[in-house]
């Protein structure tokens, strides 16, 4: 299983995750998708934030 | 269990948190009643449950931004794609036995945004359970 690190772009929360932020899933293909051409996501190779920082 | 007033709803469609964007819930799920009645000496009718049709409404507020309710809904709808749909009480909590999440596959047959000069875009969008799992609640995370 390999996960891809995405970014929250969209104006709304992804999955749990605020925009803005950072996260490491493997989703399904349709779900990233569609995810990524509504601009909900997008990948991105920046290190995932961990909780806490900034 | 204390009564409560629906403030804190979560609401996700395709992943999507579209709570800010929802005001109101409604769940259906319903067996088809089937009369199986015969002759009896009380006269009374006898029914067994059929097939169940299950359903979701939400009332959203219609907005155009960036991975909102109409650039998540409106390619659900066009392309007829299985999404997966999320409602809970409370957002703020875990899902759990007094959180119940009410989750499944579900399909948008019909977009109807509509609006009134004057006053706020808010329409409702009618999910219906796209697989045989149906929309379940859930009690663990």
């Amino acid at each position: 299983m390999t996960n891809t690190t995405y970014e929250v772009t969209g104006s709304t929360p992804f999955l749990g995750h605020q925009p803005g932020e950072t996260f490491d899933a493997e989703l399904a293909p349709d779900v990233e998708r569609r995810a990524l051409e509504r601009g909900s996501i997008k990948k991105t190779t920046a290190k995932k934030k961990e909780d806490g920082d900034g | 269990m204390a009564k409560r007033i629906a403030l804190k709803d979560h609401v996700s469609v395709d992943s999507v948190d579209l709570s800010n964007f929802a005001r109101a819930v409604e769940f259906t799920s319903e067996h088809e009643r089937i009369d199986v009645s015969g002759f009896n000496a009380t006269g009374a009718n006898e029914y067994l449950a059929g097939q169940t049709e299950q359903s979701v409404s939400v009332e959203f507020f219609g907005s155009y931004g960036t991975g909102e309710v109409h650039a998540t809904l409106y390619p659900i709808h066009k392309d007829r794609e299985v999404v997966a749909f999320e409602w809970r009480p409370d957002q703020t909590a875990p899902v759990s036995a007094t959180n119940p999440q009410l989750e499944g596959n579900v399909q948008l047959l019909t977009y109807s945004p509509s609006v009134t000069r004057g006053e706020e875009e808010a329409w409702t969008a009618e999910f219906v359970a796209a697989d045989p799992a149906g929309l379940t609640y859930t009690t663990t995370p």
